[in-house]
């Protein structure tokens, strides 16, 4: 279990860290979405895989994105940088990819497949996964935007120099 | 010395592009744009449309208005930061009018670090992607050398200023033909998840963000305006991945 949340954090954060360049954020911010990104996403694989719970993806998405958004401006105000420069790279690993190509996929196939039956199965299949592909979409977008809002003090004088925002 | 009503609502309106395209929301822009005028000594209102910004200032019976065209760039976090700083520090009255412009002029022609070593950075983000999602070594392999291919033809087409909505198209369809080669061969146990995550490079997600941020500040137009631009590039996506699924004769179930 230790070794798979281990494994989990890893990868996220390498991801957060490799998508963080693509917007070219300043140093520290690329380290600090890492940081974060591994904490929320081993936190949605610990409320789906491994508590008594066992939430649904959207709720685990939801609560592992607020704790993001709180993260990434807590964290914001200590690297000097904007918080949506931590908050978005490490929004992406938990991104539900493979919802999106299957409800396209779907979609595809639903055009293709003439008959009756098949189209059903396949729209029943977009419609499944387009749902949940919007809804941890909705669920990770308001997480992580409410904290930025809700603690907006923080959020918008980051960049302040010689001034450290407190809660 | 304060500047004229033009001159401030000229840098104002130069400074609102600059930050609107760095990848900054609507809330940030008000914020800081306001601050700014401030230490400038005028009022200013500003209207944000999602494809230009006007700024109107006011000293005393004098009024000017100013209108920017918002150029494409591609989201740059240190530009923003950098940005938002000066405003700060125009506000606490560290820099004043003239050195806030050369400031300004140093900040956007910094050259972003994008190149090789962000593009190596990204496939391995991609690959650790794929790995997220359940990929085994193989698919994590093909995946990276996908998306190192799709992001330099990206880099190569961005530099000659071609359409970025064509762009995404023709680089989905190159890492989804490259990333088929998993099936193909049979090399690994994951071929679907070669192929979905080969393109997640391309996924819009900063102006999807941006987009719900606008809309919780009640910024409904520029938010619509982000969403709209976001879905083009998706469909996009889509279109050169589905052209790639064909070409290499793919199954999608």
């Amino acid at each position: 279990m230790i070794l798979q949340i281990i494994e989990d954090a890893l990868f996220s954060a390498i991801a957060a860290i490799g998508f963080a360049s693509l917007s070219n954020p300043p140093r520290r911010a690329c380290l600090a979405s890492g940081l974060i990104a591994a904490v929320g996403h081993s936190v949605r694989f610990v409320l789906m895989k491994f508590t008594a719970l066992d939430l649904h993806i959207v709720v685990a998405t939801a609560i592992a994105s607020l704790i993001i958004g709180v993260l990434a401006v807590v964290v914001s105000s200590r690297t000097k940088v904007p918080a949506e420069a931590c908050l978005y790279p490490s929004l992406l690993p938990m991104f539900p990819g493979i919802y999106a190509y299957r409800t396209f996929g779907a979609l595809v196939m639903c055009l293709y497949k003439g008959n009756e039956g098949a189209f059903n199965h396949y729209f029943y299949l977009f419609a499944s996964n387009g749902f949940t592909c919007f809804f941890i979409l909705l669920a990770m977008v308001a997480g992580a935007t409410i904290p930025l809002f809700a603690m907006k003090r923080i959020s918008f004088q980051v960049t302040r120099r010689g001034h450290t925002p407190v809660l | 010395m304060l500047p004229s009503v033009r001159g401030a609502a000229d840098f104002l309106t130069v400074y609102a592009d600059w930050l609107f395209s760095s990848g900054a929301t609507c809330i940030r822009l008000e914020k800081n744009t306001r601050r700014m005028a401030v230490s400038l000594g005028v009022e200013m209102e500003m209207c944000i449309l999602p494809r230009h910004i006007q700024i109107t200032v006011t000293r005393g019976n004098e009024v000017f208005t100013s209108v920017v065209a918002i150029n494409e760039r591609p989201v740059n976090y240190d530009i923003n930061t950098r940005l938002s700083r000066l405003s700060w520090d125009m506000a606490d009255g560290r820099t004043g009018f003239d050195d806030a412009q050369k400031a300004f002029s140093e900040i956007i022609e910094a050259r972003p670090a994008t190149g090789c070593y962000s593009t190596l950075l990204a496939s391995l983000a991609n690959s650790a992607f794929c790995r997220l999602f359940g990929g085994d070594a193989v698919a994590m392999g093909v995946v990276f050398v996908a998306t190192f291919a799709g992001l330099s033809v990206k880099h190569l087409l961005s530099v000659h200023r071609f359409d970025a909505r064509l762009t995404v198209a023709i680089c989905a369809f190159i890492s989804s033909v490259l990333a088929a080669a998993d099936g193909l061969f049979s090399i690994g146990g994951t071929p679907q998840l070669s192929v979905g995550t080969s393109v997640l490079y391309l996924v819009p997600g900063i102006p999807f963000i941006n987009a719900f941020c606008d809309m919780i500040d009640r910024h409904y137009i520029c938010a619509f305006g982000r969403l709209m631009n976001a879905i083009v590039l998706m469909c996009c996506l889509s279109a050169g991945l589905c052209a790639g699924m064909l070409v290499m004769n793919i199954g999608m179930f």
